[in-house]
């Protein structure tokens, strides 16, 4: 038999090609048998061959960015279009504190101290999930000493009291969660020389380097101890031989490599020159959370990176103020957000123009986005000519606070296009109910409680599923069913109905004029009934209200074709019956799924939070998350009835009882209230 | 996996690789040779040794660092049955005679066995173990 068969990777397939090839073309019979000596030289024979098809198939993956699966190898192809991964995060929080100091006596006129500085370091620590967790700085921070008293001692005399305040609630101190750690190399003017930082869980952002020039060592002129800081850069834009800057890269084990210029871009370090690096060493995205600090941060009399610097004791406790708790750490970028967001972004180049661009882009400068939309200004209803509106849905959460929110747009100016204007907007969350009734056969489970909470738990799994919970996401209906129906053999079949709805945030006591867009055109139900709403009150009327519609007929009572409906504030009365407090208090567009309430005063709301859940019945049963809707498949306010297929066990064979006491109708019902 | 079929003939290559004084060719094992040459491989084989196939070999190589008894010439005797019995299909009624060389640090090791199929007296042979290291 002829070697053809050049897909064998495996030894044993190997092996046995060659004892068949021998089979037919040697006059040797021994190479059956394990012990023969001709079986000794097979087995080097495919010993080699798989070494060599390893190796083959090993280079040819690792070639190639969708291939790879090392992450060095991962991070260098990357390197090569131009994409930088993210290291892990520090969660950041923003603290302020006062320190006291007591300086001289009072009788002195000279002020001992005029300024006190936070050494870089540890500054303080906090908890979060039963864990402490350490914060610090990576560069000197100062305050001025403001005299604010004095202590007074039994026989008169005493000490000026001084206060220091670090950070202000409008610009407080950025604190980093991790260990601040240095490293320190001498340049030996050597070609292959490499300055890398020793630890694999570094915030690449909080890297600082001090380089102190070996000319001006003896002298200090103008240089402290530590040197001059300088700046880290990833492109080479404005540029020249005396830019005194610095790259980074991720290198083996996940850490990271410093590169500095060649005299061309950027200066060239010269024979003993001394690199000081400062850089965080960080737990990500375990850090986030932490809210209540206390301090444990060094002070000293001057620039810590000045030499001599002395300790200050501060006066008595000092204690942090939290202006914002510990949030966006995260962990290192893994292998396959490298495979698609590289790419990405370098079909943007870091050019903000498409949305395509918006996603990657964003992605790089807020790691913690799980999904984005970005819609143009002239996509949106009325049209909006030079702006940008971009929704961001963040991990573990559902809205980006608005400090991150200034954050990401002042970075994104740096990719945008000029007289674009990009606003961040909260995220209008769409969310799909179901209203199922799940027919089982009962000779076939032991509990109706345990097929509910099998098929719950199903549901849920499907709910995280990614093509649901997304912007421009989509709710598939078939598969939903279908998915019921194989949770377990003993169901028969399911009557499954879909609701939209979305939150309308009130503003109680104020009036006010409220829109709601839903993105899927409403079913409408010629009777009304098909806008539903939790309760609520308005001023002027007592009892609880709720919202409801009026489809727009014409004279002969039959539905006008105009797709336009009127919503109407209605309550019930003792006697259970309907009664309109007000009969038009705006629309409702079936076709473009859209709810204008005119100008109205909510006083309060059944629903925690000034909310006021508001239903419809799609036209069409898979719901499409539109533009800047983000889809979202709520499980936990479906309904999910159990019903005995008596048909099944055989209880009812002409199914007069299943039609009388066990039917259930495919469509919505005509009751007021979302239930 | 060896299969247990009953040869005309075996026939296998020889590791000493002395061309043929005449015809040039490469030495040829035959039969009961092949045989006896392939059972000396198993026992001297280290289980591990070969690639992908950890099992192969007798262990009695580990054994001759241990000190010289009637239980180690027991437990070496069994081992090497042992793993003739596995791997050589060719074989039956195998027969191991160990003696101790203590003055030479060594074992006097002599395989019988009767070769299936083929009709050649029983066979035996025998070798030296020594430690090597």
């Amino acid at each position: 038999m002829p070697f053809t068969q050049f897909t064998s990777l495996d030894f044993d397939e190997i092996k046995a090609q060659i004892r068949d090839y021998l089979r037919t073309n040697s006059n040797f019979s021994d190479f059956d048998f394990e012990g023969s000596n001709f079986s000794v030289l097979i087995d080097t024979l495919a010993y080699n061959t798989y070494i060599n098809a390893f190796n083959a198939n090993l280079v040819a993956n690792e070639s190639f960015l969708d291939s790879a699966s090392i992450r060095e190898n991962v991070v260098s192809l990357a390197r090569n279009i131009g994409y930088i991964p993210r290291s892990k995060t520090a969660s950041k929080a923003m603290v302020t504190f006062t320190v006291e100091y007591e300086g001289e006596d009072v009788t002195s006129s000279t002020q001992k101290l005029s300024k006190v500085y936070l050494k870089p370091g540890l500054v303080c620590v906090g908890a979060t999930n039963n864990t402490t967790y350490r914060f610090s700085i990576t560069e000197p921070t100062p305050a001025t000493l403001k005299y604010t008293g004095r202590t007074t001692n039994p026989d008169g005399s005493g000490n000026k009291i001084y206060e220091a305040v670090f950070g202000t609630p409008v610009d407080p101190i950025e604190v980093f969660q991790g260990t601040l750690s240095e490293s320190r190399f001498v340049a030996k003017g050597l070609k292959d020389q490499r300055f890398i930082l020793d630890s694999s869980n570094i915030d690449s952002s909080t890297i600082t380097t001090y380089v102190q020039i070996a000319a001006n060592y003896e002298a200090t002129i103008g240089y402290g101890k530590i040197g001059r800081q300088w700046k880290m850069i990833d492109n080479i834009l404005n540029l020249d031989p005396t830019s005194e800057i610095f790259f980074t890269q991720e290198i083996q084990d996940e850490r990271y490599e410093l590169l500095f210029g060649d005299n061309i871009f950027g200066r060239k370090l010269d024979t003993n020159d001394v690199v000081t690096t400062r850089y965080i060493v960080t737990d990500g995205e375990s850090g986030n959370g932490a809210a209540v600090f206390e301090f444990q941060g060094v002070l000293t009399d001057q620039d810590p990176n000045e030499p001599g610097s002395k300790t200050v004791i501060p006066y008595g406790n000092v204690s942090i103020n939290t202006v914002q708790s510990a949030s966006n750490g995260s962990e290192m970028e893994n292998l396959s957000s490298i495979k698609y967001y590289g790419p990405r972004l370098y079909s943007a180049q870091y050019r903000a123009v498409t949305p395509r661009d918006y996603e990657a882009i964003i992605q790089s400068i807020y790691p913690r986005t799980e999904s984005i939309a970005v819609v143009g200004g002239e996509e949106l209803d009325p049209p909006q000519f030079g702006k940008v509106q971009i929704s961001i849905k963040p991990k573990n959460g559902t809205y980006i606070s608005d400090f991150d929110k200034i954050q990401i747009k002042n970075k994104l100016k740096n990719y945008s296009i000029a007289g674009i204007d990009s606003s961040i907007i909260d995220l209008k969350i769409l969310y799909v109910e179901i209203d199922s009734t799940i027919y089982y056969n009962s000779s076939q489970i032991t509990s109706a409680t345990d097929l509910k909470s099998k098929i719950t738990d199903s549901l849920v799994s499907y709910s995280k599923n990614v093509d649901i919970n997304k912007f421009g996401g989509r709710f598939k209906y078939s598969k939903v069913l279908q998915l019921i129906d194989r949770v377990d053999d003993a169901i028969t079949s399911n009557i499954t109905k879909i609701k939209i709805r979305r939150d309308l945030k009130v503003l109680t006591n104020q009036f006010a004029q409220y829109e709601l867009c839903f993105g899927n055109r409403f079913y409408i139900n010629p009777e009304g009934f098909n806008i539903k709403s939790t309760g609520f009150t308005v001023s002027g009327e007592s009892s609880l209200v709720y919202l409801t519609d009026v489809p727009n007929k014409d004279a002969a009572g039959a539905l006008d074709g105009s797709g336009k409906g009127t919503l109407s504030i209605i309550t019930k009365n003792e006697k259970n019956e309907n009664r309109v407090v007000v009969k038009s208090v705006g629309t409702v567009d079936y076709v473009k799924g859209e709810i204008l309430i005119n100008t109205i005063n909510i006083t309060s709301t059944i629903t925690p939070n000034s909310i006021i859940e508001i239903q419809a019945y799609p036209d069409s049963n898979d719901v499409i998350g539109l533009k800047d809707l983000y889809l979202s498949f709520d499980v936990t306010n479906s309904k999910i009835n159990t019903i005995k297929d008596v048909i099944a066990s055989g209880e009812d064979v002409s199914g007069v009882v299943f039609s009388r006491d066990y039917y259930t109708s495919s469509y919505s019902n005509g009751e007021l209230e979302r239930k | 996996m060896a299969g247990t079929r009953v040869s005309r003939g075996f026939k296998d290559i020889s590791f000493s690789f002395t061309p043929h004084p005449i015809t040039k060719d490469l030495p040829v094992l035959t039969n009961e040779r092949a045989i006896v040459r392939s059972v000396r491989n198993l026992v001297e084989t280290i289980p591990t040794e070969r690639f992908f196939n950890p099992l192969i070999g007798s262990s009695v190589r580990a054994s001759l660092f241990e000190n010289m008894s009637p239980t180690l010439v027991a437990v070496i005797e069994d081992q090497i049955i042992q793993t003739v019995t596995n791997f050589e299909p060719r074989v039956d009624n195998i027969h191991v005679n160990v003696d101790g060389r203590p003055e030479r640090n060594a074992l006097n090791v002599t395989v019988f066995f009767d070769v299936v199929g083929l009709s050649v007296p029983t066979q035996s042979f025998n070798f030296l173990l020594e430690s090597t290291r």
